[in-house]
């Protein structure tokens, strides 16, 4: 009170004499302090806190927390005045550069009390109207008689520029190749697009037989898509911190492969990943959930921490719509109002209402068959449990001189000859780290029964137990449950002992235990240790221990494969039909399993969404309706519509012919993935802040085009392939050099650096170790398909690792060893656009991987088996199927020589390595 | 060709771009002194940095004259307790064993407990007497030359969001690490090795693993590369079945073929820079493994820091990455991060004191300690702290009171400690408060963000100023906050 009186007291004695009587003039008093201390950061370059004091409209309406922040006839009262008196210690202004003297504060607060008077017409700023901007206006109309080249032409010409003559035909084949397929061309297709060049001399017909050859492969597809989901940042980990696996992901990967393969209208496809559950098409809208997202258990306990890992769920759905169909930065309005594009915080928490009944997860793929396949897939499960038990009798005695599998974490078996026994014993001597911990001991008799169970009335004693909340109890022991949450755990690091005490003596040969086998955890492990068993007489006799086992392999994160070793004849002969029969019945329930569970988004009723201030979930304001971006359109629905209206509307509106985004977004992708720039470079981002398009006219024309054509984008992907642009060679002209050395006006066509994936499926695809096999879950990468403790890269690929790599199981984050430093995606943000870096690290994994070379010896024993033993038939089939060309004799003798003396895979090592394989010509 | 800014946001982001670089430098890739060519644009106090394709590491300037050229960042992954390390709270003796009064009754792994004082005893330090706990007499030993805030704050209570945020200033997975943008900024002073390394701890990766060194949506080439004492940097040399001359043949091969490519396509910046990148990696095979070999330190030194400790493997691998990270930045590197902890283990294998706390912090003090403490010595007798500028620090801090029914403390972002040492750091400050209890900071709050502008301000970058566009914002480390902690600078 005392310093409030003494200030008052102050300002009055040192208010102007002019102003203790007279009237504040805006501009001649208030305006200069506005300005000298104010516009820096509440002007027209900054908004900080949403206030701006140099318009009028602005300033009235005041920042974000305290508007207004100028009550009229109330300085007491205005916010504006409490700031730079010092008044809230919190919000000192200016806060870092010197404060206002005495009678400037005198003027503003003397300014406020005689009404705030801010004549019209006096500000020197224009407000503006953020809705003016190219992207958000019609599409312009275009002569449709008029081509992709006509376009690029007239742009050429203003700058005296013009288009390169015709790349090299074959030059042509290996670009478009890659370009749509991700791969190269074989010689054979070499040959014969050569063959019907000379049989149509001077038509197209040739160029177009291979653009529609290649729109038909089912490699097309897999490319593509590819690009797709680079946007929507497509993993199969669930990312954070503990990126466990997403194991029921891909079924969305193999959706967008399917849609780019069937030419699916774009319309539709955007209509199937917004709403595709209402159209059969349940996989498509896992385009809703692909963000990484917290696990629950990852989220605080506390209520505030679970209100703000829902809005950051909601939020990635709102930033994957935006950035995917709309090329918006919607989740920049999450915390404020934009600060270039017409979207307010109001619109971002409406956009958001379209998806309040969508949550993260998997649901039971509808689909007429799925129930049937459930079904099938208990009982085959059944059976393959007793094939388990059944084998079980078959592993190695221990002690019996044949080398035992490893220790594992999943599942290990002790069998031995048949034994009376009251007690057994396991004592653990040491682990692989921590307290040793196991799921379940299971004792077994002659009859296959688990005797060891606490419902048989078998009774659990330990060395110690270390019980935390809700597990590691010592009844989990022999509970006949199984996983980490159901395992005892001993109280000492590296050792403890667990004993069962069984009703009666038992005779018993066989005790399986293991650390998880729910195969999630490999921690805790023990890896030397004892079994014991006493009769009722009391003398302990050791069954087994692991000193017939091989070594345990850290590395190795599965159980060891069943081996027959050690059997009789009769024995294996048996064992090895049941498994046979397990491997089968494996490969139908993880098919039929697969088959049943998408990740794809849980549906539910629609919770209130509500305009949060500042984005805190802690700060609610009014309840919002679903409604899309004010300024582009005028769809709201009723707060009580549907969960699926609500996605599906938002669907139906963004795929309208007339919404201006749409089209000009994806054609501009379309144009992007082959030219490796998009008309407007920032394709993920057509607001203010991205760039505008090189070539409007043309981004507008081919956007009609694409709506004209229903949507095709194998239509549009023609006319681009087919175009001169297009088809022009990539040589430099230093002239044009000089005046657009970004290329941007395509005076010749830009070569570009082959991406991870067509590196690598290139190399398979010349080594002729490419395994074409489609769909389904993706083959492994690491060792790990998710957790925490790192994930160990794969070196020596075989089987499925041969596949193309967008069916690897996709790690968020972690990028794969070898081709992930070729600047591919982590899933983490939406990537528009892949960037081009070169190094070293990219020198090294290409050149010394065991990848590479694994691959450089399949080449070199391609070419031997295509070619015979004649070096230079060698060299030149080696050429053909790696550049598509014959090597000149400089080139041919110089490879003969490295040949000869250090063999073909040297030749195929450098060739893989080389600049003109991994660039796009 | 048209006015180049009718295709650019007004700040021209497309100075990072490879091909508008070379349209700048024309063929003569290299040959220009990119000084020069800064200083013939005028961006010797360039808005975003110029990236040279062909030596991408190559160093560039800062916004403003720097006090450090260099950075060691120690980062204890698990969240190091501010409680029983460096933020004395003797009422948290006196309230042992009370309720915390207003205090949450959930907390982010269940019910709360009471209040539970330091594990460790405090005493006084040095010529400025601040109270540092026992738990780490060595590096206690150093406080007189570290500036401390104790008020720090952070966006996650959760591991791996929190060293998210800790490291690229996000939430979210995705954004390029601090580190990423320093080398993206500065380039390295050293030529034959990566400008940015990690070094994990020999227990594991921190919970946030890779997105801690990751580039995010930078380019690739200033993601750090990790690499330890033991682990060496993979793909350095190819397996041991490829002979020497073999390798030799191969690499030539492959070098004749690239300049006879070149030959055929003159002008061309891409390849010249593929080219430039193959002659690093051949350099970088070379000096990583000459960095690696310690054997050239002498026994006392290896003595010093702790890494002749046989009874303690664990300390003794982090004490020898210890000793790399200091001759890392002795060549130039430009940031070396050292990570001391793994990932979550109910605290077993980082500072995740949850459950069993003071049984832990004894082991993973053991490790921490004596080495740190060493290398910080090593680099000031050597004089590296003259431009070195050493950050400790850790996600958040850890609550007054224990977890009800368990001997540890659970997660708290609202006021924890981190410190800075070295150059350009004013030695001997405390800066920041937290409540008595140390439950949140109270006086001098600063968000991370501020923590992070701070170091890039010690390094020359002005971080408002340190931008790279991404799907529509320039993004920064520091987001739209951030504000520089003029108290701790010298």
């Amino acid at each position: 009170m005392i310093r409030i009186f003494l200030q008052a007291t102050t300002l009055l004695i040192a208010l102007p004499v002019s102003l203790q009587a007279g009237q504040v003039d805006f501009v001649r008093d208030v305006r200069p302090i506005f300005e000298e201390h104010c516009h820096s950061c509440h002007g027209a370059e900054k908004q900080k806190s949403g206030l701006r004091l140099d318009i009028k409209s602005e300033a009235f309406k005041g920042g974000i927390d305290h508007a207004p922040d100028i009550i009229p006839k109330e300085s007491g009262r205005s916010p504006l005045i409490r700031f730079v008196n010092g008044d809230d210690k919190d919000h000192v202004m200016p806060p870092k550069s010197e404060r206002l003297g005495v009678a400037e504060i005198a003027t503003l607060t003397a300014w406020i009390d005689q009404g705030a008077v801010w004549p019209d017409g006096v500000d020197l700023a224009k407000l503006e109207d953020k809705r003016d901007h190219w992207s958000f206006k019609p599409l312009q109309k275009q002569n449709p008689g008029r081509t992709i080249d006509d376009f690029i032409d007239d742009k050429l010409a203003e700058q005296g520029l013009h288009r390169s003559p015709p790349a090299d035909p074959l030059v042509w084949l290996r670009r478009v190749t890659l370009d749509l397929t991700g791969l190269p061309p074989t010689p054979e297709e070499a040959a014969r697009f050569r063959a019907r060049i000379s049989q149509n001399q001077g038509t197209d017909r040739p160029f177009l037989e291979v653009v529609e050859r290649l729109l038909a492969s089912p490699r097309y597809g897999e490319r593509w898509a590819q690009h797709w989901l680079d946007v929507v940042r497509y993993a199969d980990t669930h990312g954070f911190e503990v990126n466990t696996p997403r194991p029921n992901a891909w079924p969305y990967r193999d959706y967008v492969i399917a849609a780019f393969n069937n030419d699916t209208p774009y319309d539709q496809f955007i209509r199937e990943q917004l709403a595709g559950d209402l159209m059969n098409r349940d996989a498509a809208t896992g385009f809703l959930v692909t963000s990484a997202v917290l696990l629950p258990g990852q989220i605080g306990k506390d209520d505030a921490s679970k209100r703000l890992a829902r809005q950051d769920e909601l939020g990635e759905m709102v930033i994957n719509t935006g950035e995917a169909f709309l090329g918006l930065s919607i989740g920049c309005a999450r915390c404020h109002d934009h600060k270039f594009d017409p979207i307010t915080s109001k619109d971002y928490y409406s956009l958001q209402a379209f998806f309040a009944g969508v949550e993260y997860g998997d649901r039971p793929l509808r689909s007429p068959g799925a129930e049937a396949a459930r079904q099938e897939a208990k009982r085959l499960t059944t059976r393959r449990d007793e094939i388990g038990k059944q084998l079980a009798k078959f592993v190695p005695l221990a002690g019996s001189g044949v080398k035992r599998a490893p220790v594992n974490a999943e599942q290990n078996t002790e069998r031995f000859a048949p034994v009376k026994a009251r007690r057994v014993r396991f004592t653990i001597r040491n682990t692989n780290n921590l307290e040793p911990c196991l799921d379940e001991l299971e004792v077994f008799d002659s009859s296959g029964n688990n005797v060891a169970l606490a419902s048989e009335g078998a009774l659990p004693t330990a060395s110690g137990s270390r019980v935390s909340a809700n597990r590691h109890e010592l009844k989990h022991i022999n509970d006949g449950q199984y996983g980490n949450t159901r395992s005892w755990m001993s109280n000492e690091v590296g050792k403890g002992w667990i004993m069962i005490e069984l009703p009666r003596e038992t005779t018993i040969e066989r005790i399986i235990w293991g650390r998880d086998r729910e195969g999630k955890l490999k921690d805790r492990l023990p890896l030397d240790y004892v079994i014991e068993v006493a009769r009722d007489s009391g003398e302990w006799r050791v069954l087994a221990d692991p000193t017939d086992r091989a070594p345990y392999d850290p590395a190795e994160q599965k159980p060891a494969a069943f081996s027959l070793t050690g059997l009789d004849p009769g024995e294996a002969n048996q064992a090895s039909h049941l498994l046979e029969e397990k491997k089968s019945l494996e490969a139908r329930i993880a098919a039929l399993g697969d088959a049943q569970m998408v990740y794809a988004g849980k549906f539910k009723a629609p919770e209130p969404m509500h305009l949060l201030n500042r984005g805190d979930p802690e700060q609610p304001k009014d309840e919002v309706s679903p409604a899309v971006v004010a300024a582009l359109g005028d769809l709201t629905l009723p707060k009580d519509a549907p969960e699926s209206a609500r996605r599906l509307a938002l669907a139906e509106w963004i795929a309208r012919p007339e919404n201006p985004l749409t089209a000009r977004v994806m054609v501009n992708r379309i144009w992007q993935g082959h030219f490796g720039i998009g008309l407007v470079d920032s394709s993920n981002d057509f607001g203010h802040a991205g760039t505008k398009p090189s070539h409007p006219g043309l981004l507008d024309w081919m956007a009609t085009e694409f709506i004209r054509s229903g949507w095709s984008v194998k239509q549009l992907q023609r006319l681009i392939t087919l175009s001169a642009t297009y088809r022009q060679s990539g040589h430099i002209d230093p002239a044009a050099q000089a005046k657009d050395a970004d290329v941007r006006l395509l005076w010749r066509f830009p070569a570009r650096r082959l991406e991870a994936e067509t590196i690598r499926d290139s190399m398979l695809a010349m080594s002729g170790r490419l395994d074409l096999k489609t769909g389904g879950p993706g083959f492994d990468l690491f060792k790990s398909r998710g957790g925490l403790s790192g994930f160990p890269p794969v070196e020596s690929f075989s089987g499925d690792g041969l596949r193309r790599m967008i069916y690897a199981h996709k790690v968020r984050m972690e990028r794969e060893s070898v081709f992930g430093a070729f600047d591919c995606p982590d899933a983490g943000q939406s990537v528009s656009r892949r960037r081009q870096s070169t190094t070293p690290i990219q020198a090294l994994n290409l050149f010394n991987s065991r990848f590479t070379l694994d691959e450089s010896e399949a080449f070199a024993k391609r070419i031997e088996s295509e070619a015979g033993s004649d070096i230079p038939g060698q060299i030149r089939r080696a050429y053909l199927l790696a550049l598509c060309r014959e090597p000149d004799p400089v080139e041919s003798n110089d490879a003969a020589q490295v040949v000869s003396g250090e063999g073909l895979p040297t030749l195929c090592r450098a060739l893989f390595n080389c600049n003109e394989f991994v660039l796009l010509p | 060709m048209t006015d180049p800014a009718e295709h650019l946001t007004p700040n021209g982001r497309h100075l990072l771009d490879r091909r508008h670089f070379l349209g700048k430098s024309a063929t003569a890739l290299g040959s220009i002194a990119l000084t020069q060519l800064l200083g013939a644009e005028g961006l010797l106090a360039a808005e975003r940095p110029l990236i040279d394709p062909a030596r991408p590491y190559a160093p560039r300037l800062p916004h403003h004259p720097a006090k450090a050229m260099n950075v060691l960042v120690v980062f204890c992954a698990g969240a190091v307790s501010q409680l029983e390390t460096w933020d004395y709270k003797p009422e948290l003796i006196k309230q042992d064993g009370k309720p915390l009064v207003g205090g949450p009754a959930v907390t982010f792994q269940g019910p709360a407990g009471n209040l539970a004082r330091p594990q460790y005893t405090f005493r006084q330090r040095g010529q400025t007497g601040k109270w540092v706990s026992d738990m780490i007499p060595h590096l206690a030993e150093l406080t007189d030359e570290i500036a401390f805030i104790h008020s720090l704050t952070s966006k996650s209570n959760t591991h791996g969001p929190a060293e998210n945020v800790l490291s690229t200033g996000f939430v979210q997975d995705g954004f390029p690490s601090m580190g990423g943008w320093v080398t993206y900024a500065l380039g390295s002073e050293n030529r034959d090795l990566p400008a940015f390394v990690s070094i994990p701890d020999p227990r594991g990766v921190p919970q946030a693993s890779v997105n801690n060194w990751g580039p995010g949506f930078l380019p690739a080439e200033f993601q750090g590369t990790p690499f330890s004492a033991s682990e060496p940097i993979r793909h350095l040399t190819p397996p041991p079945t490829i002979t020497g001359s073999r390798d030799q043949a191969a690499r030539s091969l492959l070098q004749r073929m690239n300049a006879r490519h070149l030959e055929k396509n003159p002008g061309d910046g891409k390849l010249a820079a593929r080219i430039a990148s193959y002659e690093l990696a051949a350099r970088m095979q070379l000096s990583v493994p000459e960095i690696g070999d310690l054997s050239t330190e002498p026994a006392h030194l290896l003595k010093r820091y702790g890494a002749d400790d046989p009874s303690n493997p664990t300390k003794a691998a982090y004490a020898r990455n210890c000793i790399l990270a200091r001759r890392l930045i002795e060549r130039g590197v430009r940031f070396v991060q050292l990570f001391n902890g793994a990932y979550a283990s109910a605290g077993k294998l980082n500072w995740d004191g949850h459950s069993a706390l003071k049984e832990q912090y004894d082991v993973h003090a053991g490790i921490l300690d004596q080495p740190t403490a060493a290398l910080i010595r090593d680099m000031r007798e050597r004089g590296l702290l003259e431009n070195t500028l050493v950050v400790w620090c850790t996600e958040f801090g850890r609550m007054p009171m224990f977890q009800k029914g368990a001997k540890g403390r659970d997660h708290n972002p609202d006021g924890f400690t981190c410190w800075l040492t070295g150059a350009g750091v004013k030695p001997g400050v405390s800066h920041g408060v937290t409540d008595e209890l140390g439950r949140r900071a109270v006086q001098d709050i600063h968000p991370l963000y501020d923590f992070n502008a701070t170091i890039l301000h010690l390094l020359g970058i002005d971080h408002e100023r340190l931008t790279f566009f991404h799907n529509g914002i320039e993004r920064r480390l520091t987001n739209v906050e951030g504000n520089v902690i003029q108290e701790v600078l010298a």
